[in-house]
Parts: C-alpha cells; structure tokens; sequence
C-alpha cells in the first residue's frame, strides 16, 4: 500500500510532464513510455559502461532525452501539429515501434537489472518494510513536481507555458514565441520522463517491450488527472500505482492485474473530466 | 448503393489481380506462401479496421481484443466443449460485434473525444489480454493446440497451406468488398460526416449512435471471422500472438501506411509492407530481433510525416497531377496562343 503511494508518486511525475505536453501543444504522445524504457536503458548503458549510479545518470540522461525529445518535436511532431490528433497518435505510435525495437537490437530481449548503492537498503517504520529506492523516488517526485508547479506560477517562463496553453494565439499576438515555448514544453517533459527514469531504475526489472505498458500507465494516469490538473494528475498517479499495488497484495491473479484498468474505465464512466472537481 | 459500387466490382483489372493472386500458391513454395497468406491475413484484417478507424475516424485499439475473440473463444469452444468451429466462429463472430457495439455505445455514451475513445479501447484490449492470459478455459498463458488439419472442410478445416491462402484470400476480398460496400452505402456517408465534424452531422440528422455502433459491430464481426482463419491456420493458439496490443498497433500503422479511408490503402499497406518485414525478420531475426518493427516503426513516421493521407493517394495524386502536366503540355504545344490553359485536368 505504501509503496503504491511511493511508486505512485513517480507515475504522477511521469503524467505530468505529459500533461504539460497536452496542455501546451494539445498532443499525446504514445512513444512517452518508451521514453522512460530508453532512459532507464541509458542508465543500465552507463553502468555498464562507466561504472555510474543511475542516480548520477540523471546528469548525463536529463541533457540526452532533452535534446532527444527536442529534436522529435521540431522534425516529427511541429510539421503535422495542424493536423488531425491521431496523425500525431499514429507518429508517436510509429516513433514507439521504432525505440523500443531499437532497444531490443542493442541490448537484446532478455532482463535485465541496474544495481544502485541503496538498492537493498530498507527503511523499517513500525512493521512496515520499505525498500530506499522508492521512498528517494517519491521525495524527488514531490519535490520535482512542486518545483514545476512554482517555475508554471512565479516564473516569466512559467507565465509563457501557461499563456500558450490557455491561448496560444492570443499569446503570439502578446509576443510569446510559441513555437519556442512549444519546443521547451517538449524537452521539459522529456527531461521529467529521464528524471523519472532514473528514478524508477534501481531494482527494476527491465526488458525492452516494457515500454508499451508504461505509456499506457501514463496515459491512464493523465486522464485519471483530468488532462492537465496538477494536483489531480499526482492523485491520479497515486490511485492507479495503489491499485496496482493492492490488486496484486489482496486479489487472485487476474482480478489483480484487472484492478488499475477497471479502475480507470470506471472512473472515465462516472467522471469523464478527471478526479478532482476543480479544473484549472 | 452508389453505381460506382457495381463498377468498382466489375472492373476487370480488379478480376485479373484476383485470379493472379488465386493462382500464386501454384507458383511459390511454402515458406513463401506462408508470408503472402499472413499478408493477406494483415490485409484482411487492416481493411476490417478500416471502416471504424479509417472512415470513421474512431481510433479503435481494442481489434486485438475482436481477433482474440474470432481466434481463442472459438477454439477452445471447439476444444473444451466441442462445438463445430463453423458454429464457434459464427458464434464468437455474434459476439464480437456486441462487444463492438458495447464499445461504440460507452465512447457515445460518456462523450468521450477521439484520445478518451483511443484510451477507453486500449484499457479494454488491456484487460483481454490480461483475461486471456490467465483463463484457463481459453489456454491460458500456454495456448491451445487446435486437431490437426485433415481437410475436413465441415470441421473448419481448409486443406493445410493452399486450401488456407484461398480462405484467406476470399476473406480479405470480403473485407475490401464491404469497405467499398460501406463507402457507397448511406452508411458510409454518415461515418465520414461524423469523423469530420461529429456536431454538425447530428445537427443534419445523421443518427451519431447508430452509425458508430453498426460501424463497430460490422469491422469486429469481420475482424472476429479473420481472427477464427487465422487460428485455424496458426493450428496453435497463442494469447501473446492473438491478443496482443502489439497486434493492433501493427493493424493501425498498415492502414496509416497504406492510407486511411480508402477502401485499397490497408490492404495494400499490409501487403507491401508485411513481406518486407517477414523476409527481414528471415535474414537477420537471428542477430538483430525486432529489426522489422523498427523497419516498420520508421516507414510509418515516414509516411505520416511527409504523405499523411497514405501512400495510395499520394501516388494516385502524383500521378494525376503527372498526367495533368503532360495534358497541359500538349494543350500548350497544340494551341500555342500563349494564354495560359488552366484547364479541369489540373484540379486533380
């Protein structure tokens, strides 16, 4: 139970870098999830390769992705953005296939894991057993998303994002480079997906086809958060990561593996605009 | 039912790709005509998709769940209970397209936008293949092992390879002939009304409900029938290979490829580009894994980045707008006046 609330915190970071995506350019990208696989890979390349802590990768993944994620929104996803929606779904669609076959050719199919320092350490309160990789994961979470909600609010940055979200045309017209606010949205977002990455990283078993299923995490928990509502989307994250969590603890097999999913499927019939009744 | 339909149908270029197509299995060996027939398979099933994702512009990704459904269900009522598989597909066919149904009706229901719609069909397809990994009536995680193929043409049984390529070829030209159908139909009116701008077509009096969900029912009753041959063909039931999202998303980017709403793009994305990806996979599957999707993954970014409509119409666009410019050079040689001859061939 703790550690959905934990693991949840990193899946609302996770939605809401792309949330922040959808609220500024109002594109979905489904190659999210395949972002995070390619950023704990880079991780477990970097061990390999240098002997690094995923959490000191952080360092050299932020910038990668960034500049990654950058670069496939200026040539893939600006030329089509004027289009229908789903031309951009089946890009990013395209865009996963091809990251997450490129995982399975460098690294091949079997998995593997990244060992960190505090791997195995355990955080014992009372009789509840915490392992330190997810409690340093929710810390960062929060205090990431925190971090993010202050630089929207008190920044000029911030107050650019949030102009061109709220109406990027009446923002161009107050000279707001939308198009370069656009692409710093992007590299943001990819840089959280890196962060949260690295988070996720220590301990984690991974193979390269676990992509597909983190972007379906994201996505649920955006949309569990009503598309681009802070608060809401970190709860979001936290409600699926907790049934996750307790439908694999409480419940047979199946049913527990079904357990986020109705959730979500219930909760998009009762509430189709999110969790929280406010919307920003 | 539109006169273009009929002409469409008679058009003898389409018989002649027909019989050309029927008499392949004379000519190839096995290993080849295992890959024509999982490219009609793809095509059959690209084009099934067609009539929602493509005319009626719903982005529906829980086929996988209609192909599990047409494959698992119907095996394994041959299997654990016995029944006819004629019976099991025409069974599992029924309901498909009232899980179809259900699906159109929740995404009418609750209002949801074309992403909520792709979202809400991709929890489902998750949950199929979830259920269907863990049912121990449908194989579970292991499969099912379907009779061997006596030829029994009573039992669902086609003859082994060639008597399966020509089922197989007669369903994907069922497909494609009730995409034309669907396309020339009122039907086929309303779907693309709707899929351009959903408000005004109900404000005309176009039934949003009805169309959407008799869309739905006829791709996954067609996609469920496919799913059965497929089975049948694989004789191995396997849930990652039937059930899997990953089997949606191969069906989504042939129809992108090929060209979405055309009543030829699908199939035609998945038989060209399935060949390609199974002769890759045969070359360098061994040193390379997944070579093909990333092949596949990159022609779709390709295509939707630079001919977003598709291949198809890209090349009947270009070569009209070919054909326009020599008309014009002929008009421009032939009369010489020096105005300049805009004429109807170039608005093509």
């Amino acid at each position: 139970m703790v550690q959905g609330m934990l693991i949840g915190s990193t899946y609302g970071l996770l939605a809401l870098g792309m949330g922040l995506i959808f609220g500024v350019m109002g594109i979905v990208s489904f190659a999210q999830g395949d972002l995070v696989s390619l950023g704990m890979f880079l991780c477990l390349a970097l061990y390999a390769g240098f002997g690094l802590d995923p959490y000191v990768s952080v360092f050299v993944t932020v910038p990668l992705l960034m500049i990654s994620g950058g670069a496939i929104y200026w040539f893939l996803i600006r030329p089509i953005a004027g289009q229908h929606l789903l031309m951009v779904v089946q890009l990013t669609l395209g865009l996963s296939f091809v990251i997450q076959n490129g995982l399975l050719m460098t690294f091949g199919g079997q998995a593997q894991r990244v060992p960190s320092v505090v791997d195995s350490d355990l955080l014992i309160v009372r009789d509840v057993v915490i392992q330190m990789p997810h409690v340093i994961a929710a810390a960062v979470s929060f205090g990431l998303a925190l971090g993010l909600y202050a630089m929207l609010g008190w920044t000029d940055a911030g107050r650019a994002i949030r102009a061109v979200s709220q109406n990027s045309h009446a923002a161009y017209l107050m000279g707001i480079k939308v198009a370069r606010v656009r692409l710093v949205t992007f590299a943001i977002g990819c840089g959280l997906v890196a962060i949260a990455a690295s988070l996720l990283a220590p301990g984690a078993v991974m193979v390269p086809a676990q992509g597909f299923r983190y972007t379906v995490i994201i996505l649920l928990t955006m949309v569990l958060g009503g598309m681009t509502n802070f608060v809401s989307i970190m709860c979001g994250g936290i409600v699926i990561a907790m049934s996750e969590a307790v439908g694999a603890v409480y419940f047979a097999d199946t049913f527990g593996l079904l357990l986020p999913y109705l959730v979500f499927v219930l909760v998009m019939i009762i509430r189709p605009q999110g969790l929280t009744w406010r919307t920003t | 039912m539109r006169r273009e339909f009929y002409d469409t149908l008679l058009s003898p270029g389409l018989w002649l790709i027909c019989a050309l197509l029927a008499a392949l299995p004379l000519f190839l060996s096995g290993y080849h005509l295992q890959i024509v027939t999982l490219a009609l398979t793809y095509a059959a099933l690209a084009s099934a998709w067609n009539i929602v994702g493509g005319m009626g512009g719903m982005l529906s990704l829980a086929h996988s769940l209609f192909v599990g459904i047409g494959g698992m269900f119907a095996s394994a009522l041959l299997i654990r209970c016995g029944i006819n598989m004629w019976v099991g597909s025409l069974g599992a066919a029924i309901l498909a397209a009232g899980a179809g149904c259900l699906v159109a009706w929740i995404g009418w229901r609750f209002r949801l936008g074309h992403l909520l719609f792709a979202l809400i069909t991709l929890a489902f397809a998750e949950m199929a293949s979830i259920v269907a990994m863990n049912c121990e009536f449908l194989g579970g995680a292991s499969g099912l092992f379907l009779p061997p193929d006596k030829g029994r043409f009573i039992a669902f049984e086609f003859g082994g390879m060639h008597g399966t390529y020509w089922v197989m070829l007669l369903l994907a030209a069922g497909c494609i002939v009730s995409n034309l159908a669907v396309l020339n139909l009122p039907l086929g009116y309303r779907l693309r009304a709707v899929r351009d701008n959903a408000d005004a077509a109900q404000a005309i009096g176009v039934p949003l409900l009805r169309t959407q969900v008799v869309a739905m029912a006829v791709s996954a009753f067609l996609t469920s029938i496919v799913g059965s041959v497929y089975a049948r063909y694989l004789s191995f039931v396997d849930p990652q290979l039937l059930v899997s999202p990953t089997l949606t998303v191969e069906i989504v980017l042939f129809a992108t490829v090929g060209g979405l709403g055309r009543p030829f793009g699908p199939a035609l994305g998945a038989l060209i580009l399935l060949p390609v990806g199974e002769v890759l996979r045969g070359q360098f599957g061994g040193a390379l894994p997944g070579l093909h999707y990333f092949i596949y993954g990159l022609v779709v970014i390709v295509v939707v980045r630079f001919a977003p409509r598709g291949v198809l119409p890209t090349i009947n666009g270009g070569w009209s707008k070919f054909r326009a410019r020599r008309a014009d050079r002929i008009v421009h040689a032939g009369t010489n006046t020096g105005v300049s001859v805009t004429s109807g061939a170039g608005q093509n």
